[in-house]
């Protein structure tokens, strides 16, 4: 009856604040609504982050692989071949899902570091190739797209807002499933959920999919909201380390946390700008504090909080 | 001509190379740490050199061994501030700890480059040659300080040889990768061991550092490639194997350089980047690692 | 079962609703005035050896304008952005600039792929954008083939093509005409810029009398350039033509620390600045750049008192991209002046109307029916950069022969006529 109640609470909550955050474009200057807009699409990269590692287990160190192959995949496709938008953004994530297909399907077989380290590798080469066919992908300084979804920022706002928003449903939604409960119980024991019967290498898989497909296409928004893709803003590894902090940030294995966790980074980033070149070295000294101190996050700590009651 | 070119050009930055892997296998061998911060205590200790050498007029020489000073201390302070909180948080659950410690070593080599960015601009510094001119390697005109770095780094990896395996100390460490548990049991304190290694780690990574200044030019940007080569090389090798880095650098000094030559330069790093990944999905213990 | 339990659950996402309303109090809702101080935007590369002098110049020109007085009175307020070498972060300092700070024109960058990113974003948001450093022909070129679209966006440098062509004239009178030689190797780095600066080197050399042996564009992040110079080597050119931006240091050291023994001429934007000799410890001797001034020579009245009032505010030599930033200040303020108004559209026809005297030359608009549309224009008595070799520490005019200060001369490790050792 708890549980019940707990998850139709926790709906309500998810639904006020989707209608709260439709409602700021008319308070907020344009500025911070840019400022949200890219929050939100990083909400969605760290959710799919969480899906992977709170739910299978597996420390997926270069989400910016997914992200970056569905960014470039759907900026290419449109430079070159003038497709319209949503065309776009559905070939980024397809490109993604191949690219994670192609990068999860050996490399589960690994275990301890390697995994991690597998990840790693896929982002140098990514970002390797992207520098080499910098003819085609604009190489380390980026490309430009033609199209962009508005050049008005309410719009943009809203264009952001309802991906998360739908994003969410289906992420979370996925993670109180049974396919969810699978996975969790894979992530924690993968013997025992063994033993149990469940066949956990293709769960993981599908999880790593659904994780691919989601970054890809979010990769893909951010590229037509910004009209530019490189290597900076999708791909590099600080981006990677920003995902995996805002995940951490916002509680692991809560999906809704690295929501949280991702606005708090991207305006915590915002409001360090006066600080210059610094802002960086800030927000990676206070995700390491995180690390030590905190580890398991806001969302995480309340909800653990609770538990001990 | 050509190929002689290619042997004494890809020899050189082969040992380059070997000397900054040396000392990241060592670290994972002893402790079971992968370091992601490692380009970062290599271009610390180049800045730092460049710095002292020439802006406070320390001379090269003096210039030098501050860096080196430099990666030291920066080493034992990754250590001491990341490394080992981690790994004794009890907030952490254990399963947890080698991915906490990863993410938290990436931040921390993040920090250091932001860091080195703002006090240095990320343009890249060169630490004068420590000897100046150009000498005569078998019909190859080769700078000679290019020949001095290659003897340097082949010096310092036979002094480590010399300590690992003739030295108490050593001796100590070889045990502590094997067997950590055993090596309590006799009475070693493991934290002592740990600080050994991460100062021999610290000085091998500063060393490598400050001769990468002097022969090509380092700068901040260059902390995630450097990171990034160091364990593509590790990997290649064996996780853990010193020997095995060792042979990995060569494989891949001499794949770059052939590349380079023969094929085109821009396609530099991208047969080191196969091989590896065929290496991951074929045999992902490395040519010389343990499972 | 007691509703103390659920409150925490929704206290948080209410707490969160609660931030963001609070964040909208914080957030400012200015509009941009038509009085009060005249923002103009600049988004630079402030760790980049050339981008920085872009910021500085442009802060410098803003401040000299506020101590004559302002503009009838109202100040000038240049607000400053850097974009770290990436066109994605341009982007947002673009955006930021517009929709917060409520600019009224953005100088911007000297990165062709930054500037070619930018270039969409002005015609969306219509608003004035000058590149004092970028050299791309794409740039110029949109603007002739959409001009309606793309009208808001003028180029402030030079175009690659006449960056080439100035090389290329160079080369004629001196390394030609001078050293006699007769053939040479072009390296470029792989970027948006040198794509017609090298169509138009292959176009010209040979004109100028110098046979083209090889063309290496290599990968801007490069580090080892050993097997590139040993490639050139190889051929045995006479000179290596160059065209490099984004790398600097390295290439030039290592060509000296390698007594590569050919000469190397072209553009190299890091050379362009004073502090080049120390980030190279002194192994720049000898390189030959194309750049806007050098120092010391004055092409216009205002050349000298610039450079002067630059190095003793910032200790070292505005790059070449500095000479142009400053100028644009100049020309945005002037061109305000006779429009009469901050509006994007009359801005952009009294830009078109500009006939500045400026650091290092006349600056002049080509017009709808020119190719190079909004480009600078080049020729004698307008714009036409000077060309440099470092000796002894120090930057010397080589070229225009004209005005020339200092004769040609290469470090003992560079064989002139390699042909003749044949």
């Amino acid at each position: 009856m708890r549980s019940l109640s707990r998850s139709r609470l926790l709906w309500g909550a998810i639904l006020l604040c989707a209608a709260v955050a439709a409602l700021l474009p008319w308070w907020l200057s344009a500025y911070i609504l840019g400022i949200l807009t890219v929050a939100y699409y990083f909400g969605v990269f760290a959710m799919a982050w969480d899906l992977l590692f709170g739910f299978a287990g597996e420390v997926n160190f270069g989400p910016t692989f997914l992200i970056g192959l569905g960014a470039y995949g759907a900026a290419i496709l449109d430079a070159n071949f003038g497709q319209p938008i949503f065309v776009c953004v559905i070939a980024g994530a397809l490109v993604a899902l191949v690219g994670g297909l192609l990068l999860a399907l050996p490399a589960l077989r690994l275990r301890g570091p390697y995994f991690g380290l597998v990840t790693l590798v896929a982002v140098l080469l990514l970002q390797n190739f992207i520098v080499i066919f910098a003819h085609i992908t604009g190489g380390e300084i980026g490309m430009t797209v033609p199209d962009v979804l508005s050049a008005d920022a309410n719009a943009n706002y809203w264009y952001a807002l309802a991906f998360l928003f739908v994003c969410t449903i289906i992420l979370f939604g996925l993670s109180r499933s049974a396919v969810g409960l699978i996975l969790q119980a894979s992530g924690q024991d993968a013997i025992a959920a063994q033993a149990l019967g469940f066949n956990v290498t293709k769960h993981k898989v599908a999880a790593f999919c659904v994780s691919a497909v989601f970054s890809g296409m979010a990769g893909a928004m951010l590229v037509f909201y910004e009209g530019a893709a490189s290597v900076d803003t999708v791909i590099n590894l600080s981006i990677a380390v920003q995902v995996i902090i805002a995940a951490v940030l916002g509680g692991r294995r809560t999906i809704i946390g690295a929501v949280l966790g991702s606005i708090f980074l991207i305006l915590a980033n915002e409001f360090l700008r006066p600080l210059g070149q610094l802002n960086t070295f800030v927000v990676a000294a206070v995700a390491l504090a995180v690390i030590l101190f905190f580890p398991d996050g806001f969302l995480g700590y309340a909800l653990r909080g609770r538990q001990r009651e | 001509m050509l190929g002689l070119q290619i042997i004494v050009d890809g020899f050189a930055i082969s040992s380059l190379y070997a000397l900054g892997a040396v000392g990241f296998t060592l670290i994972f061998g002893v402790s079971g740490v992968l370091n992601l911060a490692h380009g970062g205590i290599m271009v610390v200790a180049a800045l730092v050199g460049w710095y002292c050498a020439g802006e406070l007029g320390f001379g090269t020489y003096l210039g030098t061994l501050a860096g080196v000073a430099a990666g030291l201390a920066l080493a034992l302070a990754t250590y001491g501030i990341v490394v080992r909180p981690i790994q004794r948080s009890r907030a952490i659950p254990s399963a947890e700890t080698e991915i906490f410690v990863l993410t938290g070593t990436l931040l921390w080599g993040i920090m250091i480059e932001q860091g080195m960015a703002y006090l240095f601009s990320d343009n890249p510094v060169t630490i004068r040659p420590l000897i100046g001119g150009v000498m005569n390697v078998f019909g190859v005109r080769t700078p000679r300080n290019e020949v001095m770095i290659a003897a340097l780094c082949w010096i310092v990896i036979g002094l480590l040889w010399l300590l690992v395996n003739r030295t108490r100390a050593g001796k100590v460490l070889l045990a502590a990768s094997i067997n950590p548990r055993g090596l309590t049991l006799l009475g070693f304190e493991l934290s002592r061991v740990y600080v050994l290694v991460w100062s021999i780690y610290g000085v091998l990574a500063g060393i490598a550092g400050v001769l990468l200044a002097s022969f090509l030019g380092v700068g901040s940007a260059n902390t995630g490639p450097l990171t990034a080569s160091a364990f593509s090389i590790v990997v290649l090798g064996g996780l853990g194997s010193v020997s095995g880095t060792l042979i990995a650098a060569y494989v891949v000094g001499y794949l770059e350089t052939l590349t380079a030559y023969l094929i085109a330069p821009t396609l530099r790093p991208i047969p080191a980047l196969i091989l590896l990944v065929l290496a991951i999905y074929i045999r992902p213990q490395g040519i010389l690692g343990r499972r | 079962m007691r509703t103390a339990l659920q409150l925490p659950q929704l206290a948080r996402p209410t707490i969160a609703a609660m931030a963001f309303a609070a964040l909208a109090m914080l957030a400012p809702s200015a509009r941009a005035a038509d009085s009060g101080p005249i923002k103009i935007g600049i988004i630079g590369e402030q760790s980049a050896i050339a981008g920085a002098s872009l910021t500085k110049a442009a802060q410098l020109a803003g401040d000299e304008i506020n101590a004559a007085g302002g503009l009838d009175g109202r100040k000038v307020e240049i607000i400053t952005y850097d974009d770290h070498s990436s066109a994605a972060e341009a982007v947002r300092a673009f955006q930021r600039a517009v929709h917060q700070d409520h600019v009224v024109a953005v100088i911007g960058s000297y990165i062709s792929e930054v500037a070619l990113a930018l270039e969409p974003w002005s015609a969306r948001l219509h608003m004035p954008f000058i590149t004092p450093g970028a050299a791309s022909t794409d740039i110029s070129k949109h603007v002739h083939d959409e001009y309606e679209k793309y009208k808001y966006t003028f180029h402030g440098w030079l175009t690659s093509a006449f960056i080439a062509q100035s090389i290329c004239d160079f080369e004629h009178d001196v390394m030609v005409g001078k050293f006699h030689m007769k053939t040479t190797v072009i390296m470029s780095e792989d970027a948006a810029w040198t794509t017609p600066l090298d169509a138009r080197y292959l176009e010209c050399l040979p004109k100028a009398g110098l046979q083209v042996l090889d063309h290496i564009r290599f990968n801007p992040d490069t580090t080892d350039f050993t097997p590139i110079f040993n490639q050139i080597e190889a051929k045995h050119p006479d000179v290596i033509t160059t065209g490099i931006s984004h790398v600097g240091v390295q290439p030039t050291v290592q060509w000296h620390d390698q007594q590569v023994p050919i000469a190397m001429v072209g553009q190299s934007s890091q050379a362009t600045t004073s502090s080049f000799w120390k980030d190279t410890n002194g192994a720049t001797e000898g390189v030959v750049t194309a750049t806007g001034a050098a120092p010391g020579v004055a092409i216009t009245p205002k050349t000298l008192p610039f450079t002067e009032a630059y190095v003793k505010r910032f200790g070292v030599s505005p790059a070449y991209c500095g000479y142009s930033s400053y100028d644009d200040v100049y020309v945005i303020v002037d061109a305000i002046k006779r429009a009469g108004s901050t509006d994007p559209d009359k801005l952009v026809a009294a830009m078109e109307q500009t006939n500045y005297v400026g650091t290092i030359g006349t600056v002049k608009f080509y017009g709808r029916n020119d190719l190079y549309t909004h480009a600078i224009e080049y020729g004698p008595g307008l714009i036409t950069g000077v060309v440099i070799q470092w000796q002894d520490g120090k930057q010397r005019q080589i070229w225009p022969e004209n005005a020339a200060d200092a004769t040609v001369k290469f470090p003992a490790f560079v064989k002139l006529r390699q042909a003749s050792a044949k």
